[in-house]
């Protein structure tokens, strides 16, 4: 039976940007359908619109119903009807959608209470024994926890327990794991894929992740600019995409799968004496890149040896952020960095950038002592030639009010004199370097892109030449096509320019693409190092193996024979 | 345990405070021209004698430091020291008109809270809309009126013209004084309400735009129950710091609204002794105020672990 058909949905705002164009999915009892797409596709709208979430204003068109009965033109009391009963929503991020000021138990129970009239005692035993079902360990002592106490792989827990508490039909999950670690999103999703059985409930599943989508879905629609491009069962959309743009997105997604013919070229040029420390993955370098590994460099441009930092808390236990962590890049390398929140790796980062002063230890860059703080301007500034720093987020890391020239002008001029005309000229080469242009130098961050903004950080970073560039998530925040790009841009900056990166990223797909040599630190540990293929393919610790299964995959093998 | 002992953390700032506040109260005095003395025995032509006499009376002759300590050793017994003025104990002096201010407050506090607050709400839930723009040029408009221009409109308005409410003094008796205190309370409220209509509205469209609310919809709750339980509770926070803040210029704007009404409390009573070189009298006016200001700002310190759960866990917690 079609529990939710969605046909024709079209939404537009009083403006006439149309948001939605001629939408129609359809999900059956027990099925999982997966919505995918990058942001401003219209995904999360489509699903807000099962719910009657939409924007005051907005103009609908075409139908939306749920087991039957419409939803766009409800009744109020009609709508609180449906939500109370037939569908519910998980929302991505559980730290925003759990109200802080409200115990974990009045999250869960309110709508019981509020909307079922149930008593407080009996919705309280509901809750904990759905707390129970989500695999949360102490459900009766969480149930008095305010959100802060959780962390977030707990809450959104949390989050599906509440969204159950009404026995829906059909369960709507909007990115409920992009928040998330890699292996706690792999805990979710099993979670999730439980519940969804045991129940038989339809499940909704909105992703920007391909791989995730075609590990958990029967079948997709991928969606792009308000329009469903694609659609069918999982496996075919992917191994075989037909519309133009789900060829570009399966392209643009990084993998960590290695193909046996990689290892081989690996292997093949480790035998090659003298070239294994600086050895890059054959498809990034082109031979001449070997240059910037000549002996007459022997020094590494990062040594970094025996760095801790604990943070001592009043009344609490101190927490040991990084603890004797070593790591050397060779002068135009890449080193990868990962790690789950909390493990240390940003801490690292910025401990070698200088926003945060090591306990213990010692960091070099090009051969000069860079552990202490700075004191005086000049020592600043010579810290800051050495190394910059490209943040995770364009959106915060950009000052809205100055042009994108005027950011990079301004971290020239603070280092060089230079006249007007020159640092213009600078400006509009370092930006043709990461493939903007001069028109792009008039432009305030509001109107750049992510990828552009990202682009003009990197351009930023790049504009007094650092011995070191830092990438913390770098490229976290943006959607895969903008990512690839921007990853783009720094393999061919590196290979243009023998620019040495420190690459941190939770993701091994994107870390693999780019970093020659990868460690993995836990808790502030480095369990494991390695060049990145090797450790993506053999992995010695077991968590590093935790860490790789975690990451979703299509449970067909590569070499399987496509079906139907 | 904790908050126990965040609690006496509280207590011991605030008395720091009040230490810090009242060394500036005491000696600012010697930074003003007059001298009370003089003001003591106007009108006539003193002997030495008789100034060494009024100087020794009112402990004027001993050094500032041994004035403070007597000053402050006095206010711990619950001794102000006496009115110049009025050849009085300050604390019978103020006393006296306390209750007119207090009440004045009390009514203007309500006034405050109920009109702010809904002001707040109905503009934060039609927000763009027409209602929305109503209310926030109503409340731009009186925002710009001072008090004193404020009280003489009510008064020719509400006193002279309509012949509703009396337009001077307190009255005698709960409701009489009641009767009497509203069209005060209005000029004292204008102002204020305003400021918390403003920040009301702001904090709940802060809040309206969060994803939990949405949340809070999509479980099926009614929109009345999702205003109460998760916009209106969570926008408390910036509004109760304001309300905080607001204390001292209640008191301080009383003395305006006061002097329009012909009510005799603590505010009039400042002004006429700021004139008149009362220092005793300005000095414990100032300190109530004061006072008043650091303990309703120390109890919304301690309501803030119950206000935003967050606080409690410390700065590190979001």
């Amino acid at each position: 039976m079609t529990l939710l058909d969605i046909s024709g949905l079209t939404l537009d705002l009083p403006n006439g940007t149309r948001l939605l164009d001629a939408i129609s999915i359809t999900v059956a009892e027990g099925e999982t359908v997966g919505l995918v797409g990058e942001s401003g596709s219209g995904k999360s709208l489509t699903a807000r619109s099962v719910l009657g979430l939409l924007p005051d204003r907005a103009e609908t068109g075409g139908s939306v119903h749920l087991l039957g009965r419409s939803v766009l033109g409800a009744s109020r009391s009609e709508l609180l009807d449906l939500r109370r009963t037939t569908a519910s929503m998980i929302f991505q991020d559980p730290r925003a959608g759990i109200n802080p000021m409200r115990t974990v138990g009045d999250h869960l129970t309110e709508a019981m209470r509020l909307c079922e009239q149930r008593s407080a005692a009996d919705a309280r035993a509901a809750a904990s024994s759905l707390l129970a079902a989500v695999r949360m360990p102490r459900p009766d002592e969480h149930l008095r926890q305010y959100p802060h106490e959780l962390s977030g792989g707990m809450l959104q827990r949390v989050m599906i327990a509440g969204a159950l508490s009404s026995s829906p039909r059909l369960l709507i999950c909007d990115e409920p794991t992009t928040a998330l670690d890699v292996t706690t999103q792999a805990e979710i999703i099993a979670v999730l894929a439980e519940q969804r059985a045991s129940r038989g409930m339809g499940m909704l599943f909105i992703t920007h992740d391909l791989n995730l989508a075609a590990s958990i879905c029967d079948r997709v629609y991928v969606m792009n600019a308000g329009r469903v491009e694609e659609q069918g069962d999982a496996r075919q959309v992917f191994r075989d995409p037909q519309a133009a743009y789900t060829k570009r997105l399966v392209a643009a997604t990084p993998t960590i799968v290695v193909a046996d013919a990689e290892i081989d070229a690996i292997e093949a040029r480790a035998d090659v004496p003298g070239r294994a420390s600086t050895a890059a993955p054959a498809s990034s370098l082109p031979a001449g890149a070997g240059v910037v590994a000549t002996p007459a460099s022997t020094e590494p441009m990062l040594v970094a040896s025996g760095v801790s930092k604990t943070y001592l808390r009043r009344g609490k236990a101190p927490v040991h952020a990084v603890i004797d962590a070593s790591i050397e890049i060779p002068r135009g390398g890449a080193l990868g960095i990962v790690g789950e929140s909390g493990s240390g790796k940003s801490t690292l980062a910025r401990m070698i950038v200088g926003l945060e002063q090591a306990d213990a230890g010692d960091i070099r860059i090009a051969g000069r002592e860079r552990t202490g703080a700075p004191t005086t301007r000049v020592a600043r500034l010579a810290h800051a030639r050495s190394v910059q720093m490209v943040f995770q987020d364009p959106y915060l890391s950009l000052d809205p009010r100055i042009t994108a020239g005027r950011a990079i002008e301004d971290a020239l001029r603070l280092h060089a004199r230079l006249t007007t005309a020159d640092a213009r000229a600078r400006v509009v080469e370092l930006l043709e370097q990461v493939g903007l242009g001069d028109r792009h130098a008039q432009a305030r961050p509001r109107t750049l892109s992510g990828g552009q903004r990202q682009r003009v950080a990197i351009a930023r970073a790049l504009a007094i030449e650092p011995d070191l560039l830092v990438m913390d998530e770098a490229t976290s925040a943006l959607d895969v096509s903008v990512q690839a790009q921007v990853l783009g841009v720094v393999e061919r900056i590196r290979r243009d320019r023998g620019l040495t990166v420190l690459f941190i990223s939770h993701d091994l797909a994107v870390v693999r693409r780019l970093c020659d040599e990868t460690v993995v630190m836990r808790t502030g540990e480095i369990v494991e190092r390695g060049r990145t293929i090797e450790l993506l393919s053999a992995p010695q610790q077991p968590y590093t193996r935790l860490l790789i299964d975690s990451v979703p995959r299509p449970d067909w093998g590569r070499e399987a024979v496509p079906q139907n | 345990m904790t908050t126990l002992r965040q609690v006496a953390g509280k207590l011991g700032g605030l008395l720091l405070t009040l230490f810090l506040a009242s060394l500036l109260v005491f000696f600012s005095r010697f930074l003003v021209p007059g001298d009370p003395v003089s003001f003591l025995l106007r009108g006539r032509k003193p002997s030495p004698e008789a100034i060494a006499q009024v100087a020794a009376q009112y402990g004027l002759g001993l050094p500032p430091w041994q004035q403070y300590l007597d000053w402050v050793g006095g206010i711990l017994q619950g001794d102000f020291g006496r009115s110049l003025q009025f050849r009085q104990d300050v604390s019978v002096v103020i006393g006296e008109r306390l209750p007119v201010t207090l009440g004045l407050v009390v009514m203007a506090g309500t006034m405050i809270a109920v009109v702010g607050l809904i002001a707040g709400a109905v503009a934060a839930l039609n927000r763009g809309r027409v209602l929305d723009r109503a209310v926030l040029v109503g409340l731009t408009v009186l925002g710009a009126i001072p008090s004193f221009v404020g009280s003489i409109v009510l008064i020719a308005v509400f006193a002279v013209q309509l012949g509703w409410f009396p337009s001077f003094g307190s009255g005698e008796g709960f409701l009489d004084t009641v009767y009497h205190l509203v069209l005060p309370s209005i000029a004292l409220a204008v102002v204020f309400v305003v400021l918390i209509a403003k920040v009301t509205r702001s904090s709940m469209i802060d809040q309206l735009g969060r994803e939990h609310v949405e949340v809070a919809t999509s479980r099926g709750l009614t929109r009345g129950t999702v205003i109460r339980r998760h916009v209106f509770r969570n926008a408390i926070g910036p509004i109760l710091t304001v309300s905080g803040l607001l204390v001292a210029g209640l008191l301080v704007a009383s003395s305006i609204v006061e002097a329009a009404f012909g009510l005799s409390g603590i505010g009039s009573l400042l002004v006429q002794s700021v004139d008149r070189l009362d220092f005793p009298v300005v000095q414990a006016i100032v300190l109530l105020i004061v006072t008043a200001f650091v303990v309703v700002n120390a109890i919304i310190d301690i309501l803030e672990p119950w206000v935003d759960p967050r606080s409690a866990a410390g700065a590190g917690a979001r």
